[in-house]
């Protein structure tokens, strides 16, 4: 992927620190969109590869930051593997999702935001586990490696941009394996694939594994990068919508426009609509959304996209 | 226990009318166009809130806002469907969310202008209780009940004997060839557009004479609305009827029987129960996958 | 290699397949014959997994498959076409041939579907995107060659010749003919052409109203009173 929009980022993410290190509140916003942009490329990823949109989201996020509160605090989990079981948790959380997997489009969406609904409520009535409604709170906070403080501003929004990378090149990985091809093909010829030998069901299934454990563990670092959790905030709705606004608007055909929108859109979220308007500041993002749906359904990445390709077309020819 | 029970079932029967009329909303866009409007939910919330506009103004009985009720929400209604006509590509789930993002788009102008406030009838009438047997009801309930009934029956009549009604069903069961017929299917979705905002705003209304509002509800009813439609398989007013009873009665038997906070929980269950053990809906006949 | 055991499919009131019993061996060229409407494209529907029998076995290479997902059958060995082409979309010609290849027969090998790309004279068409660019004939081509690419042991062909003309059908058979030697191909063919089937197969089966009502070579089934009155009778109707 040596194409100008990711240089771009990652001069973009290298700049950002050197410019903005000591200052806490820019730092802050952009730890917190690196984590909605986590969450984005994973539901990118399902909604992509895997052919399936899904408004519940925020069920993964709030397992794995459970989880590996849970387990950091009360087990004494070291922080980097309580993450990691944090990410395995929404994976298999997932799993009890997998029978809805034979449902059309419409249908997928709202069963896995059934079952949000349902692990937000018994995240919330399991308070002898969770803490319930009133909050969980003495849990660690990432540790320090190699001299490094992870938990410092600088630190976690360091270890949140390889991680997105990270995660971005599995992406890529995978898009680009014979597993990415066979996906491409079942959007629209799911038998054809099945008549020669492809097991439909279980690449879809990975799919969903694959980004729910992406987003577990983005709920996790969460977790930990904020200290504090309840079913509310964890469960909230909006981590499964935001995360919708910013691919779309990104680009939810590409990798990298899910994470530039989901910076973006966070940005103009907290710096320019709550300003506007403290309450209700979420009209904002909805008519950005339907804008564009209604105008460029593919995003900026997938304009640019557009572009590019009719140019190669244009020279091959 | 066993009056408690009684009484919850009763309480659940007429809530699950009202259920029954968003229902039958979503069912008819759905079946008019193959999309589902995730926007529903917040429609039925502005019918409600334009029934609290005429109460808290006028001092009306809020039945009275029915009339601009339906103006506002067909309008909306309209507007919706206008925009859904443009999305070229994709079309299923494009149109999706951009019902989400419209749902999103309502509640937070609902929540702009009215305030994050409770509200629910002033009316004395509306909240006295009166006794049948051993069961209570507050008079909004039952007149909310007759209402709906009286709505669906309507309605009823509607898809049977009208030129629109007949048309709609057409469309929905085959659109190629209701097209061979001379069925222009635009104007049949929009009708159905407008027929689905007339349901939505008597519901709304109904709502806020018997139950409280306030701005977050809206997706709240939008799931309720499409786990009655997929209890209820594709098919019958009467299936949705039923069905909406049904998700009405459990609600009210989980509050009683164990916490309100399960309340939300046992529809999620039973919805995804029907999908997975019975994707034709307890009265359904179609099969719905793929 | 291929067995049914008294196969019966019912769709809700209907039953498409009654009582359906026939084996083949490895070597063999089959027939499938009969009016329309009789079952022949719901029996390969049977046998490769997109429909469930009522009743009845379905063993392949002396396993039973009848329980087996539709993949799990294309990686035993089970090639199909379908009558209407069904290329996989937004893949080009030789990704439809390196999946069914990677998923259907374990691994990729380059040289291999090159080799059957140039078996089935699509070469020239390889980076074409499968769905789009090609035309009828070609993609008739390209369903074999999927099919193909999976290592496949029994081809079970659906009418892959309707829609040609007399010069291309015979070029096609030749080109099956090829294939079944060259590959070690058991093969079943639906057609409606008795010449087709007298030249190519070995073997026929004719089904009417989703029974068998011959079993033979195509000299001997074409000869039975009653195959005789189903395609007569079919004309008429």
């Amino acid at each position: 992927m040596r194409s100008l929009p990711a240089l771009l980022i990652l001069a973009v993410a290298i700049a950002v620190p050197i410019a903005f290190g000591g200052n806490s509140y820019v730092m802050g916003l952009m730890v917190s969109g690196l984590i909605v942009a986590g969450v984005a490329l994973a539901w990118a990823l399902l909604g992509n590869l895997g052919g399936m949109v899904s408004f519940g989201h925020a069920a993964f996020f709030g397992v794995g930051a459970y989880t590996s509160a849970i387990l950091s605090a009360k087990f004494g989990l070291p922080v980097p593997l309580a993450l990691l079981a944090g990410a395995c948790g929404a994976a298999l959380c997932s799993v009890v999702m997998l029978p809805a997997l034979r449902l059309s489009g419409p249908y997928f969406a709202l069963a896995i935001l059934a079952y949000a609904h349902i692990f937000k409520i018994l995240a919330t009535e399991a308070t002898s586990i969770t803490g319930g409604s009133a909050g969980f709170q003495r849990f660690p906070p990432l540790p320090t490696i190699l001299g490094l403080d992870l938990s410092s501003r600088v630190g976690s929004y360091g270890l949140l941009v390889i991680l997105v990378a990270i995660c971005a090149a599995i992406y890529l990985a995978v898009k680009r394996s014979h597993v990415g091809t066979a996906l491409r093909a079942m959007a629209e010829s799911e038998d054809a694939t099945r008549v020669v030998g492809v097991n439909a069901t279980l690449l879809k299934a990975w799919m969903l594994l694959l980004s729910a454990f992406i987003t577990g563990l983005f709920g996790a670092m969460n977790a930990h990068i904020i200290n504090f959790l309840e079913p509310d905030y964890a469960f909230s709705a909006s981590w499964s919508i935001l995360p919708i606004i910013a691919a779309i608007f990104g680009g939810y055909r590409t990798i990298l426009g899910p994470v530039a929108g989901a910076v973006l859109i966070y940005l103009f979220d907290q710096i320019v609509a709550k300003e506007l308007l403290p309450v209700g500041h979420e009209i904002l993002l909805g008519v950005l959304l339907a804008g564009m749906i209604l105008i460029a359904p593919n995003g900026l990445f997938g304009m640019f996209q557009r572009k590019t390709a009719k140019g190669a077309a244009h020279a091959a020819a | 226990m066993l009056e408690l029970l009684q009484q919850s079932l009763f309480s659940g029967l007429l809530v699950g009318s009202v259920y029954a009329l968003v229902a039958l909303g979503i069912a008819l866009t759905f079946g008019a166009m193959k999309i589902i409007n995730l926007a529903h939910g917040e429609l039925v919330l502005l019918a409600a809130y334009m029934a609290y506009v005429i109460e808290s103004r006028t001092g009306w009985n809020p039945y009275a806002a029915i009339p601009l009720a339906f103006v506002v929400t067909g309008i909306v209604s309209v507007v919706i469907y206008l925009l859904i006509e443009r999305i070229r590509e994709h079309r299923e789930l494009n149109s999706l969310i951009l019902t989400f993002a419209i749902g999103i788009i309502l509640t937070n102008a609902i929540l702009l202008v009215f305030a994050s406030d409770v509200r629910s009838t002033g009316s004395p009438f509306l909240q006295d209780a009166i006794s049948l047997g051993s069961v209570y009801a507050m008079k909004g309930e039952i007149t909310a009940f007759i209402i709906s009934l009286a709505v669906m029956a309507g309605l009823w009549w509607w898809l049977k004997n009208s030129w629109y009604g007949r048309a709609v069903r057409a469309v929905s069961s085959n659109r190629d060839a209701s097209m061979l017929m001379g069925i222009d299917p635009r104007r049949v979705e929009l009708a159905a557009f407008i027929v689905a905002g007339i349901l939505a705003s008597v519901a709304g209304v109904a709502l806020y004479t018997m139950s409280v509002v306030q701005p977050a509800l809206g997706p709240g009813l939008t799931i309720k609305a499409f786990i009655v439609t997929v209890l209820a398989g594709v098919g019958s007013i009467p299936g949705v009827f039923c069905a909406a009873l049904l998700l009405g009665v459990t609600e009210a038997m989980t509050v009683t029987l164990a916490s309100s906070a399960l309340q939300e929980l046992v529809g999620m269950v039973l919805f995804l129960l029907v999908l997975f053990f019975m994707p034709n809906g307890l009265f359904g006949a179609r099969a719905r996958r793929g | 290699m291929l067995r049914l055991e008294d196969v019966t499919v019912r769709f809700g009131g209907l039953t498409a397949l009654k009582d359906v019993s026939f084996a083949m061996g490895a070597g063999e060229i089959l027939g499938l014959v009969g009016p329309n409407g009789a079952g022949k494209t719901t029996l390969f529907n049977t046998i490769s997994g997109l429909v469930r029998p009522k009743t009845g076995r379905i063993l392949f290479a002396e396993r039973e498959i009848g329980r087996l997902p539709l993949h799990a059958r294309a990686r035993l060995g089970l090639g199909r076409t379908f009558q209407i082409p069904q290329p996989m979309h937004h893949l080009t010609v030789r990704e439809n041939l390196t999946v069914a290849q990677v998923f259907g027969a374990g691994k990729a090998d380059a040289a291999r579907v090159d080799e059957i790309l140039e078996v089935m004279e699509l070469s020239q068409h390889a980076e074409r995107n499968a769905a789009t660019e090609l035309a009828l004939q070609e993609l008739k081509r390209l369903e074999i060659a999927k099919a193909l690419a999976t290592n496949p042991k029994l081809l079970l062909l659906d009418e892959v010749l309707a829609g040609l003309e007399s010069k291309a059908k015979r070029r096609f058979v030749d080109k099956l003919r090829e294939l079944h030697e060259r590959y070690k191909l058991a093969i079943v063919i639906v057609e409606h052409d008795i010449e087709t089937i007298s030249t190519l197969c070995s073997r026929a089966v004719v089904l009417n109203f989703g029974q068998m009502i011959a079993d033979g070579t195509p000299a001997e089934v074409f000869r039975n009173p009653a195959v005789v009155e189903s395609y007569t009778g079919a004309a008429d109707a």
